[in-house]
């Protein structure tokens, strides 16, 4: 049965659409939530939304387990971690404190003309898209592409998560008393 | 010998020696040996010298020219060049220090310093060898500044007396000012396309017209501004009597028979500039005469027997420049050479008497003729040939002298030979004046009573130079280790100046008028000197004053030349500094202003990047291209 | 299973930079520093979705897309987790988190 919803949403004519505009103004409008609410704590909230539509979107891409990753990771690790930093560091209830700063027109006008020039840009190119009658097994061969040709690549990202973990503990135990 | 290597030692053999006494010989446990090696190393110089010109008199010049350094289009070389001239001055420096030197030994004994006065003293042997042997005038210049030092160094000598150091900073700083023109001549010589320094192929450039006429004028009138600062001319003649602070032998040897004569050298060596700038030559014959009668003059009104010789140094270069400027090439250095020996023999003399004396005053001395016979007898043999008197030295070459002046063509030289003839008058005057004082009548004091006879290391270079002032008017017809007479040894061919009888005789009566005045005045007392002050007593005002020019030279100093430094001082401050402390000043306001980008706030930072990102998309990818291609170069 | 999506490249890719220019809104303009890591975040997302956009269009069949989307997660959960060291440090500091009054590097 799943494979069936699955199917009908990764190639049929009606629901595919559907879904995926229903998942881009997710991520969007929940990104954009994020990023203007005034209560950093709803901004970290609105975050988890817009990481479950992206996963949503790397479903109908097909990358099953990356989606998986996106949702185990992301949505639960790092989301978790950023709600502790923010109620680590809950200023003494500053009710007038601007959550924005002077900069936000500009900043408006920077995006916006950055995404003006990448759309742009997009829009004239003629991709050269490709496709393949069967992807098969997409998780089977990624994880043979993690271990084979970028097993480098794999064993640096643990290193990195070693040291972070480690950078993380030293610096944010602050000074010994 | 020919061009070689040997050449170099006749310099180098003191500035070696130099170096030997300045490393070991300067403690007093150690300085016995000091004139030693000074006099062995003259004694070399001395012998190559007297190879040299017996090789070069008469025939082809010996010459060696090394390269040395060649910057920007300018090439300098250390250069050797023996002719008639320079080997004649070789053999004269040479043999005149090496008597000094001896000299030295007894008039210096148990000096505090002893080693050092030796290392002095050779580096000026070796820098006035070096000088006179120069072939092109960069070095001499080089040479001329390194004598200059020595002078300053040696008459500073007991630089603890005041007046000592006083003395000697006058004398650099007096002779700066003609050192300054002589620079300015080789400046003006090396801008010249080609540049070149070298006096042989200058003198054929200024033979064909290589050299425009105002700057050939230019240079000689430069070069003789030097010539009058070395020399003791009128006007930079002030600095003579005071260096008579130094010890005696350094006023012999420097400033009787070497140092001083550089100057009149240098006019001789470059010649040539003057042959052809008419004008320059008369400014060297008006110089000379003017110096003559003054140096004279002052002469008579001194006391201090050095200063009396200081001023009659100053005089006798002044005939030496007169005689060189009326063209009379052949009187002047033959001028040179008998004033070399007898002045110095009259400076070795009257520093025998201070030696026994203890007192420069001429009225602190007298009768000192029985109780130092030999001195007193040198000291007649130098006198008579300073006053000009048949058939010593100084006859023949002032004699020749009067001779160009006469006969030559030059504008005034009437008025000239009037003032070298009143300077003849003179110079006998006040040479016996002192001969008169010191030497008869009755002891003034008690240390001219008490005085003796000076050790023979002092009295053997005297009769030496006394034979040699007697002797030396016999150069005229034959050099020594030469086969001419002198003026064949310098290459000039006589026939010149034909001694008229007529002038002759002028001139021996003059001296011998001079003589007989002041042995009225002083050994006589037939005529009073009191009397005449009585009579006439701006003449003793004026002469004991040095005619003010000292004064003169004072106001000159502090009100125009200092004003000028203040000028230049308010610029520098001001103007130089402000434009160094302006530029800072302009970096700090503007760093002020550029300062306030770096906010200090990250978001801004990044808010720059995000615009900059755009630019450089906008760049790169705006032309109708596909981005793909650019990225991947695929087409 | 696996014609080409009905749906064109360019939707994915304009999803990615409305994203991406959304996140960087918040990272130019939120005050609170936690509020910029989470423009960040998302700016994260929007290049991951890119990648994967490119993998399945490119035909699925190299795996350097979601090779480097692994890595790129990964890079972010490392990065997350210094950076709030960093601003507990800042807190403890400065008793503040708003990231313009922090400028000790102005001038």
């Amino acid at each position: 049965m799943i494979a069936v919803i699955a199917e009908q949403l990764q190639t049929g004519a009606f629901w595919h659409p559907l879904a995926f505009v229903c998942l881009a103004a997710g991520a969007l409008i929940s990104g954009l939530l994020v990023v203007l609410s005034r209560n950093i704590l709803h901004s970290a909230l609105w975050l988890l939304p817009c990481l479950v539509s992206v996963a949503g979107l790397f479903l109908l891409l097909g990358a099953e387990a990356l989606a998986a990753i996106q949702i185990l990771v992301y949505c639960g690790g790092i989301v978790v971690l950023i709600l502790f930093a923010v109620m680590l560091t809950r200023g003494i209830g500053d009710p007038d404190v601007r959550a924005t700063n002077q900069q936000l027109a500009w900043g408006f006008i920077g995006a916006a003309g950055l995404a003006g020039v990448v759309l742009h840009l997009l829009s004239r190119e003629a991709w050269p898209v490709a496709s393949r009658a069967n992807l098969g097994d997409v998780t089977g061969r990624l994880a043979d592409a993690l271990l084979t040709p970028y097993v480098l690549a794999f064993e640096v990202a643990s290193v990195i998560l070693l040291v972070a973990m480690i950078g993380a503990i030293v610096i944010a135990r602050g000074e010994p008393q | 010998m020919g061009g070689s290597f040997q050449l170099y030692l006749i310099p180098g053999l003191p500035l070696a020696a130099f170096l030997v006494i300045a490393a070991f010989a300067l403690r007093p446990g150690r300085d016995r040996a000091a004139p030693f090696v000074l006099i062995g190393a003259l004694a070399g110089s001395l012998w190559l010298a007297i190879q040299a010109l017996g090789e070069a008199a008469g025939r082809a010049p010996l010459w060696l020219a090394l390269p040395w350094l060649s910057v920007g289009g300018l090439t300098f070389e250390v250069g050797a060049w023996v002719d008639g001239l320079s080997g004649v001055m070789l053999v004269v420096v040479a043999l005149v220090s090496l008597l000094v030197q001896v000299y030295s030994i007894g008039y210096m004994r148990g000096e505090i310093g002893y080693g050092r006065y030796f290392a002095y003293m050779s580096l000026f042997s070796g820098s006035m060898l070096g000088l006179v042997i120069s072939d092109n005038i960069v070095q001499t210049y080089i040479f001329w500044e390194l004598v200059g030092i020595c002078s300053y160094l040696l008459i500073g000598f007991w630089y603890r007396r005041p007046a000592a150091a006083a003395a000697a900073k006058k004398a650099f700083v007096v002779t700066r000012f003609g050192d300054l023109g002589f620079l300015t001549a080789v400046l003006i010589l090396s801008f010249h396309r080609p540049a070149v320094f070298g006096f042989h192929q200058l003198a054929q450039m200024v033979e064909v017209g290589a050299i425009s006429g105002g700057t050939v004028t230019a240079v000689a009138l430069l070069v003789f501004s030097g010539a009058v600062g070395k020399s003791a001319q009128f006007p930079l003649h002030i600095w003579l009597p005071d260096a008579m602070e130094g010890p005696t032998p350094v006023s012999a040897l420097i400033h009787a028979a070497t140092m001083v004569a550089a100057g009149v050298y240098l006019v001789a060596r470059a010649f040539f500039f003057f042959a052809a700038a008419p004008a320059a030559l008369f400014v060297v014959a008006l110089i000379g005469a003017l110096t003559l009668f003054l140096g004279a003059t002052m002469g008579a009104a001194e006391n201090d027997i050095k200063r009396v010789l200081a001023y009659s140094t100053i005089s006798q270069l002044g005939f030496m420049m007169l005689a060189l400027g009326v063209g009379g090439y052949t009187a002047g250095v033959f001028h040179l050479t008998t004033h070399a020996f007898f002045k110095a023999l009259l400076f070795l003399t009257a520093g025998s008497v201070i030696h026994a004396v203890h007192t420069n005053d001429m009225w602190h001395m007298g009768g000192l003729g029985r109780r130092m016979p030999i001195t007193a007898a040198t000291c007649l043999v130098g006198a008579l040939a300073l006053a000009g008197i048949f058939p010593l030295s100084g006859f023949w070459s002032k004699d020749e002298i009067l001779a160009a002046v006469w006969s030559s063509r030059m504008p005034g030289h009437w008025a000239f030979f009037g003032l070298a003839l009143g300077g003849v008058v003179l110079t006998a005057f006040y040479m016996f004046r002192l001969w008169f004082v010191a030497f008869t009548g009755e002891p003034r004091t008690e240390e001219a009573k008490a005085a003796h006879e000076s050790p023979w290391v002092m009295t053997g270079p005297l009769v030496l130079f006394a034979a040699a002032a007697a002797a030396a008017g016999a150069l005229k017809w034959r050099v020594p280790w030469t086969s001419g007479g002198f003026a064949d040894v310098l290459g000039v061919h006589a026939g010149q100046e034909t001694a008229s009888t007529a002038v002759m005789a002028l001139a021996l009566v003059g001296a011998l008028g001079g003589i007989a005045v002041a042995w009225a005045a002083y050994r006589a007392n037939l005529v009073s000197s009191a009397a005449f002050n009585a009579r006439v007593p701006a003449v003793r005002l004026l002469l004991r004053n040095a005619w003010y020019l000292n004064r003169a030279w004072e106001l000159f100093a502090t009100r125009v030349v200092i004003a000028g430094s203040a000028a230049a001082a308010w610029f520098d401050r001001h103007v130089v500094n402000g434009m160094v402390d302006g530029v800072a000043w302009m970096c700090g306001r503007a760093s002020r202003r550029l300062r306030l980008a770096q906010t200090g706030q990250v978001q801004f930072y990044a808010l720059v990047f995000i615009v900059g990102l755009i630019v450089g998309l906008v760049v790169v990818f705006g032309r109708e291209e596909s981005l793909l291609a650019l990225l991947v170069g695929r087409p | 299973m696996s014609p080409a999506p009905p749906i064109p490249i360019q939707g994915y890719l304009v999803v990615s930079a409305l994203l991406f220019s959304i996140g960087l809104v918040g990272v130019l303009a939120r005050r609170n520093a936690i509020a910029v890591l989470l423009g960040v975040e998302l700016m994260l997302n929007a290049a991951n979705l890119n990648f994967v956009a490119f993998w399945r269009y490119g035909g699925g069949a190299r795996m350097e897309g979601q090779v480097f989307a692994i890595v790129v997660i990964t890079v972010a959960a490392a990065e997350a987790a210094i950076a709030l060291a960093i601003v507990l440090n800042v807190y403890r500091r400065f008793r503040t988190v708003n990231v313009d009054q922090i400028n000790l590097m102005k001038g």
